[in-house]
């Protein structure tokens, strides 16, 4: 009966990335809502909110939808930086949103500066298997580079589009626990990776 | 080859088939073919056909003969003479066949017969001579002697040298104008020749002398009158002796007369007499008949009314208590019902001792009726106290059963029925005693039962008031009065509540009662109809009048209660006769009803306050509740029957404190008042939320959905417009962001919920959002480059009034140092940290819930940028190849946004 709203569910925020047109909004309203929407209407930025149960423990999902397009990458920086878990979208179907993936993934890492920051590689649309465009092996060979999960989902059928929510948050989640216990040893991971990163560029 | 004979056959024929009746006469036929048909030999008649005068009209007829029937004939065509152009015979020699007529068109013909192409041909031409007035027709290639004024029978017959046949008549004139006449004959019936022949058999001589003739018939006519004269003087004599012999006759008759009257005077007397015998018999023969009858009558009567011994001692003395006594008591029962009700004709009635056996009938009647009367209402008040005696249970919800009364009861049904149909007055006093002896009992029972199921209910309140007690401590001193749940009033100041447990609990806890209740109303109610043979109509008074009562509304009353007694309750559909069934039912039930509502007087306030009871505890209450009593109502099969009433009218009143609670949140949405310290979401747009699942919860499933939904539709409405007046009011948080909060939020629980009635209102609520955020982003954002906006506002201005683009440099105001001086106003420096600050304003302004930060920063981005973009486009516009710049540059601003992202 008493809920005090400051000592609320634990809260998870995750961002939807990837090209225009792969479907972010479509897996976000089929998770939020379950229902598909046909009509395809760019989106700019909307944000979400749902209570779930994960794994017998409510916590609150955030979802920032984004958009595809962006005149300067720059201004994802903001909402990547507030992001604590990330589903990088593309279409099975559209091998240009495959390769969108990389510079998604390098603008990630750089503004978060952290290799291991919970992050979902998602090939969308995969009900129009008969149209792939991207064979299922490159996708799992780049998941692998990336040392991520790859998951095909269709936000039209519903097919895994929970399990990717659901599995981020999970990431997310024991990231939380792993940083609150060594915050210090994080900070060395840290800057290991950041010059890491830094040779790439 | 046609004889001339032949040809007067034809023309005779046709005469007669055809033109009789048309009054026309036919001059003269032909009898042709068509010369190109060659196959078509079937012969047809040229006829020239005339009127009958004065004004004869002559005309040229082609007339068919029917191939089926060889006597049918038939007109084919006409035409007039001054149709035809020319004819043309083709050869002056007799013997050609051939010959054409040129009407409307040419027709070509071939004559069977040589003469009658002859006669045919001066006939025409004739008459075309005699009656064409205007251009003749030409007749060409026909012999001249033809169309001269010969006859052509004449010189046909003189050519072939035989008599033609052609009329009978001696008188033949040669006169051509008589010919036409003349060829109209008269036949001499066989009558008048025979007349004739005879006349001049007889009168041989007188042709030969007729003078002698008419002498010797002149003598002969006075030798006549002579024996005539003669005659007539010898007859006065005869005559003056008939007459004496009349008057002898003429007394004779009298006398004979007179003898003949004597004679008939008998025979009167003697046929009286035997009329009178006659009457006699008969008499006695119907007499006799009569006696028959009344015998029979006498026996019947006896026989119906007759009560055997034993049936007057069980009258007498019922023993109601053993099965074998109540069984002899039921059977003498009817039979005294039956001869009571006997079918006696009214007359018989009268009869003395019909009358003393009825009132020996009444007696028993009556003796019979109290002891049954006086047993029943013993064993009622026993069966009443003896279940009153019975302690109740009082810990589980249960209402008992009382199959065992109508176990008790059921031998006595038929004792029942009977009371009901000999003596109402006894009847009704039974019923009123069962009803007392048993509402007691259901009173009792149900109290007790409503009162457990509402101790059930407080206590579940009181656990879980407890667990509230404990958990919001002493905290709040005062308990609110604002009941639990209300839109309009901040969460933490309504009154204590029950979570959706409890509310499950409480629904299952009606569930329970209703389900309870349905069965042991129902078995009272069929066994009352049984019992008490509710199920056939009765007229309401006097109904023990029997067959045998005479006196008063005899005829009224006879058949009603004989239907009565004597009807089975399975037939009494069909025993009603002219009521219609629907009417019966609808007494029936009201009967039965009234009976059930005695019984059970408090079920409905009880049940009332029962329901009132979860009002005090939970104000969601009524929809469920609501819900619950509907699908009960609904589910009842005899909507008539006393539950299903009173269950609708707890119903009615259920739906009115329903919609008094909606009514009453819609108020409270439109009186909230802002706390002082809150934060953007409003009370009633956060508490919908709780409400619209509460809502949902209960009325997913239910018939009652559409009532919800338009309770949806006026409280989300409600809502929406008590964020556009209450965003004005807020005191720390522009109105847009308030309203951008708020439809945002209600964007997503009309999306949750998915009522399909609220669909208009989802967009809406999306489209409201979108124009808010709009609105916050380009107006409260405002302008961190203020002076340089409004330095190109006042260059809009100019170009505007027609200043050239190119020419702007050169006002004063607008000069280029102008333009530099505002530039170095913004040093990249400033700008990063304007945008710093506008970032922390907007962090300020949002709450935490909505999550709006970055998608509002976003759009403060591209905003940014944008204006940006027109600075630096209108400075290339206006001042080209004046080298000026901002002081940075989009690379700066993308460096800007970069850093700020990575300093929060």
């Amino acid at each position: 009966m008493s809920k005090k709203p400051t000592a609320g569910p634990a809260l998870h925020k995750v961002i939807m990335v990837g090209s225009g047109g792969v479907g972010k909004s479509a897996l976000t309203l089929q998770f939020m809502y379950d229902e598909f929407v046909e009509d395809y209407e760019p989106t700019k930025a909307d944000s979400y909110r749902k209570k779930v149960v994960l794994d017998g423990e409510e916590v609150q999902i955030d979802i920032l939808d984004t958009a595809g397009q962006e005149d300067y990458a720059a201004i994802r920086d903001n909402y990547f930086r507030s992001g604590e878990g990330f589903l990088c979208v593309f279409s099975i179907t559209d091998d240009e949103s495959f390769q969108a993936t990389q510079e998604f993934r390098e603008q990630i890492l750089r503004v978060k500066n952290d290799e291991s920051i919970p992050f979902l590689l998602v090939g969308n649309k995969c009900d129009l298997n008969d149209k792939r465009k991207v064979p299922l092996n490159e996708c799992q060979v780049r998941a692998q580079q990336w040392s991520v999960p790859y998951v095909e989902t269709s936000a039209k059928t519903r097919e895994n589009v929970d399990k990717v929510f659901f599995d981020l948050m999970r990431e997310i989640r024991s990231r939380k626990t792993e940083d609150s216990k060594a915050t210090s040893g994080r900070a060395k991971d840290r800057c290991k990776k950041r010059r890491l990163k830094c040779t790439l560029l | 080859m046609l004889t001339i004979g032949t040809l007067a056959n034809i023309k005779h024929i046709l005469q007669k088939e055809l033109f009789n009746s048309s009054g026309e006469r036919l001059l003269s036929v032909v009898t042709v073919t068509k010369t190109f048909k060659k196959k078509d030999k079937r012969a047809c008649y040229l006829c020239v056909l005339t009127t009958a005068p004065p004004v004869p009209v002559v005309t040229l007829c082609l007339v068919k003969q029917y191939e089926q029937r060889d006597s049918e004939y038939k007109r084919k065509r006409s035409w007039q003479l001054d149709e035809i152009k020319w004819i043309d015979g083709r050869n002056e020699q007799f013997e050609t066949h051939e010959f054409d007529i040129q009407l409307e068109k040419l027709y070509k013909w071939y004559a069977l017969n040589l003469h009658e192409r002859q006669n045919f041909l001066a006939v025409l031409n004739r008459q075309i001579q005699k009656y064409v007035r205007g251009p003749r027709a030409e007749f060409r290639n026909v012999p001249q002697a033809w169309l001269s004024e010969k006859s052509p029978e004449k010189i046909a017959a003189g050519r072939e040298g035989r008599a033609g046949n052609v009329t009978q008549k001696p008188t033949n004139s040669d006169d051509e104008e008589d010919e036409e006449e003349a060829q109209e004959f008269t036949a001499l019936t066989d009558k008048e020749a025979n007349e004739l022949g005879k006349l001049f058999s007889e009168c041989d001589f007188a042709i030969k002398d007729a003078e002698q003739f008419i002498e010797q018939l002149s003598k002969e006519l006075h030798d006549l009158d002579g024996a005539n004269m003669q005659s007539v003087l010898a007859s006065e004599q005869k005559v003056l002796k008939m007459m004496e012999h009349i008057d002898n006759a003429i007394t004779e008759a009298d006398k004979f007369e007179t003898r003949l009257d004597t004679y008939e005077d008998i025979l009167g007397h003697v046929k009286e007499t035997m009329e009178k015998i006659g009457g006699k018999n008969a008499m006695i023969e119907i007499a006799n008949n009569n006696n028959i009858k009344l015998m029979k009558e006498l026996n019947k009567v006896i026989s119906q009314l007759d009560l055997p011994h034993s049936h007057q001692q069980a009258l007498e003395d019922p023993d109601l208590k053993t099965a074998a006594g109540r069984k002899a008591a039921i059977a003498a029962a009817q039979c005294l019902q039956q001869a009571m009700n006997s079918d006696i004709d009214p007359a018989l009635l009268r009869l003395e001792a019909v009358q003393d056996q009825r009132k020996r009938f009444e007696k028993w009647k009556q003796k019979f009726s109290t002891t049954v009367s006086r047993f029943l209402n013993n064993l009622f008040i026993h069966l009443g106290n003896e279940i009153g005696d019975m302690p109740l249970t009082t810990t589980e919800l249960v209402l008992p059963n009382h199959s065992n009364v109508h176990r008790e009861l059921t031998p006595y049904t038929e004792l029942m029925h009977w009371s009901k149909a000999m003596d109402r007055k006894t009847y009704d006093g039974l019923m009123r005693v069962y009803t007392a002896s048993l509402s007691k009992i259901y009173d009792r029972d149900i109290r007790n039962f409503f009162n457990l199921a509402k101790l059930q209910v407080s206590d579940k309140l009181r656990n879980s008031r407890e667990d509230l007690d404990m958990s919001t401590s002493s905290r709040k001193s005062a308990v609110s009065t604002i009941p639990y749940g209300t839109l309009g009033i901040n969460r933490d100041q309504w009154g204590p509540g029950v979570d959706s447990a409890d509310r499950v609990r409480f629904d299952a806890l009606l569930e329970k009662v209703l389900a309870e209740l349905e069965p042991i109303a129902l078995q009272e109610q069929l066994f009352c109809i049984n019992f008490f043979q509710m199920d056939v109509i009765s007229p309401t008074t006097k109904n023990t009048q029997t067959t045998l009562d005479m006196e008063k509304d005899k005829g009224v009353d006879m058949s009603q209660s004989f239907n009565a007694s004597t009807a089975s309750p399975t037939s009494a559909s069909t025993d009603a006769g002219g009521v219609p069934q629907k009417r019966i039912d609808r007494q029936i039930n009201e009967e039965v009803r009234k009976l059930m509502m005695g019984l059970f007087s408090c079920l409905e306030p009880e049940l009332v306050s029962f329901i009132q009871s979860f009002e005090r505890v939970d104000s969601f209450y009524s929809l469920y509740v609501l819900v619950r009593l509907t699908q009960h109502v609904m589910s009842a099969q005899d909507t008539h029957s006393f539950l299903s009433m009173t269950f609708a009218s707890a119903l009615v009143q259920v739906k009115r404190n329903f919609d008094r609670f909606m009514q009453q949140q819609l108020q409270s949405i439109k009186e909230a008042k802002l706390p002082k310290r809150s934060k953007a979401i409003l009370p009633y747009v956060e508490n919908f939320e709780n409400f619209a699942q509460t809502a949902e919860g209960i009325f997913r499933k239910s018939d009652r959905r559409t009532d919800m939904e338009k309770w949806y539709l006026q409280l989300v409405n409600a809502i929406f417009e008590g964020i556009s007046i209450h965003s004005q009011e807020h005191p720390k948080t522009p109105s847009q962001v308030v309203r951008m909060e708020n439809y945002h939020h209600m964007y997503s629980l009309l999306a949750q919920l998915k009522v399909p009635g609220l669909d208009a209102l989802k967009k809406e609520a999306k489209i409201r959002y979108n124009d808010a955020l709009k609105a916050y982003v380009t107006q409260y954002f405002g302008r961190p480059l203020e002076k340089l906006n409004q330095f190109f506002e006042g260059v809009q201005q100019k170009v505007a009034q027609g200043v050239k683009e190119t020419e702007i440099s050169y006002q004063m105001a607008f000069s280029k140092q102008e333009l530099r001086k505002v530039i170095s106003q913004y040093p990249a420096r400033e700008v990063k940290k304007g945008l710093e600050n506008l970032y922390k304003k907007v962090e300020k302004h949002l709450c935490e819930e909505e999550n709006l930060l970055q998608v509002v920063w976003h759009a403060m981005q591209e905003e940014f940028i944008a204006q940006y973009n027109y600075l630096e486009e209108r400075i290339q516009k206006c001042y080209a190849g004046a080298m000026i710049n901002l002081e940075f540059n989009i690379q700066d601003i993308l460096a800007f946004f970069s850093d700020i992202a990575r300093s929060h």
